[in-house]
């Protein structure tokens, strides 16, 4: 039996019972994973009579279904490579056909009369999944350096970024991530964020090659899919369980006669199913007092750390976890720091060692030499081994007097308390800071801030002390500009949007 | 007189707001987004309203939680379905 997870799943049919459910608002379909395979192969037929052929790219944009997976696992199977795109992010289906070199790009949006021949729709992937087909497909057998899919990842202007990932990649994650989470056969791994995203995949591949149950469904419909779903594992974004614990505890609140801890767990189960074994976050750094409540409410979460183009580094696990870290790194990855701090990632089996589609010089800023990757993230590795994330590279403030000030645990200070929702420090003149504070209510509950000014700075050292606070009104919000779709600062929107009140020495609650 | 569809949709709307608003000083015409609300907190909302009115969710298609941008279309949408068995 090979060790290669992408070997074992092309080799052959998964083992019978395990199950894929694919839940939509309105609909729900399941079939055995034996079932999903055979289907596979016949989307590899069709592809096979549309002239697709080992070495092809084919294009996949579309949200999440049952054709999705069948697309995915028919191109692993023909050794073709699929470029997913994320419906939303990706519109011009023709443009997509011509820039990335598609053969064919399938989706499930409406396909304009003058789209070229090779815009093909999801409806003829259906139809094509429930026909017999002469000739099923051969056996393939990958080798490490082989590419599977194209990585499209956001880069801070123009289009994104194509990056090719390695079977060696892929497998070397799946493979650390099974030693650490030994995921079963009575497991079912919830997925819905796009599938466009290798990541989610790697959790269908898990259930074909481990053995356990997926439900698949979409970013709108996951809320109202999980407690009928009933998973025991969901991998989601920080903002995604930020706003779980805002509902459970809403329904927590609502819960009459019952003791607070009693009602925020039965509110939690309500909320995602009585059968949560843990929650899997990352991409984006979570807020640890949303962490603490859900691990508190009976749901343990996992944070981790990984880059598009290094895959996953480290993660807390069950087996070894510790609060504010990312966890240790896992088995064949290695962290580096150069001389300013920045984390280096070495890995056994590279994602790749350039972008396939990128601006000039784009390659060169984040591959650095022998598959070593420059995050551009800061951090540090405890006495036990486990990863903090301090921030950017990009964030740090150099003041006048040459000390460098890394403000993301300054801004996480300030957060703690709860009259606080965001807090971004900026240092407008080189010699101390000032902190733009997103209150958590309205109207703002200014003695609060005031007290929890005061308890950062004296948690603080003396070049890190906010001199200022600048009470954000209007408040940061996605709709004014000022937060991402991820929920996370634009410093450069909130500089500009309260850039005199930062800058003046009247306005906002000074440090006493 | 609002309708016992459009007062407890009120009611959740402005439980699931931060922070949390008077139910009758809510705009029936105002886009959800507006009060802040993101499509994660829309579906929590619809999903708690449902749930509520004993409407089963699974009537609903995605596209018809997306057409639903106003607390007017939340009413007028759910209305075709309160009192209905699932």
């Amino acid at each position: 039996m090979t060790d290669s997870v992408i070997n074992r799943l092309v080799a052959g049919p998964p083992a019978p019972g395990h199950r894929i459910s694919f839940i939509r608002l309105g609909s729900r379909r399941t079939l055995d994973l034996t079932e999903l395979y055979e289907q596979s192969g016949h989307v590899a037929a069709y592809l096979r009579s549309l002239g697709v052929e080992a070495g092809d790219r084919i294009g996949i944009l579309a949200a999440n279904s049952l054709e999705w997976v069948l697309l995915d696992l028919a191109a692993l199977r023909l050794k073709v490579v699929v470029a997913g795109f994320e419906p939303g992010k990706f519109t011009d289906a023709a443009e997509l056909v011509a820039r990335y070199g598609l053969t064919v790009l399938f989706t499930d949006r409406d396909v304009p009369a003058n789209a070229p021949a090779a815009v093909r729709t999801f409806t003829e992937v259906a139809g094509a999944a429930a026909r017999a087909w002469p000739d099923p497909p051969g056996p393939v057998v990958y080798e490490p350096g082989e590419v599977t899919t194209i990585k499209f990842t956001s880069g801070s202007t123009g289009a994104p970024k194509g990056l090719g990932a390695t079977v060696g990649s892929i497998d070397a994650s799946l493979q650390a991530v099974q030693e650490i989470f030994e995921h079963r056969g009575d497991d079912d791994l919830f997925v819905f964020l796009p599938l466009s995203l290798l990541q989610q995949r790697y959790w269908l591949y898990s259930a074909l090659c481990f053995g356990h149950d997926a439900t698949v469904t979409t970013y709108e419909a996951a809320f109202a899919a999980l407690a009928t779903a009933r998973p025991t594992v969901v991998m989601g974004v920080p903002a995604f369980f930020e706003a779980a614990r805002q509902q459970i505890s809403r329904d927590a609140a609502r819960a009459d006669g019952i003791a607070p801890d009693t009602a925020r767990r039965t509110a939690a189960r309500r909320l995602f199913g009585d059968r949560i074994r843990y929650l899997w976050t990352g991409s984006a750094p979570a807020d640890r007092e949303v962490l603490r409540y859900l691990t508190d409410a009976g749901l343990p979460i996992y944070e981790g750390y990984g880059l598009n183009e290094t895959c996953i580094v480290s993660k807390n696990h069950p087996g070894a976890h510790r609060q504010g870290s990312v966890g240790r790194v896992l088995r064949g990855k290695e962290v580096l720091f150069d001389a300013d701090g920045v984390i280096l990632v070495r890995s056994e089996h590279p994602v790749n060692q350039r972008y396939e589609f990128a601006g000039p010089g784009d390659s060169e800023r984040m591959f650095v030499a022998d598959g070593v990757v420059r995050t551009g993230d800061l951090g540090y590795v405890d006495e036990d081994g486990f990863l903090f994330i301090q921030g950017r590279a990009d964030d740090v403030i150099v003041l006048g007097n040459g000390k460098k000030v890394i403000v993301r645990p300054i801004e996480e200070h300030m957060r703690t308390s709860p009259a606080i929702e965001e807090c971004v420090v900026f240092c407008p003149a080189q010699t101390s800071l000032v902190a733009v504070v997103s209150p958590a209510s309205d109207p703002a509950d200014l003695e609060a801030i005031a007290g929890q000014l005061a308890r950062t700075n004296a948690a603080f050292g003396r070049d890190e002390q906010i001199r200022k606070i600048v009470v954000a009104s209007p408040r940061p919000s996605i709709a004014n500009g000022m937060l991402t779709s991820q929920f996370k600062p634009k410093r450069q929107a909130i500089f500009a949007a309260f850039q005199a009140e930062i800058m003046n020495n009247q306005d906002g609650i000074h440090a006493q | 007189m609002p309708s016992d569809v459009e007062t407890i949709a009120r009611d959740n709307l402005s439980a699931a707001l931060q922070p949390a608003a008077d139910p009758h000083e809510l705009e029936l015409d105002l886009e959800l987004t507006d009060y802040g609300l993101t499509s994660l907190q829309k579906v929590l909302f619809l999903t708690r309203l449902c749930e509520d009115l004993a409407v089963d969710l699974a009537h609903l298609t995605e596209r018809d939680v997306a057409e639903m941008r106003t607390l007017h279309d939340v009413v007028d949408t759910l209305s075709r379905y309160a009192g209905k068995a699932s």
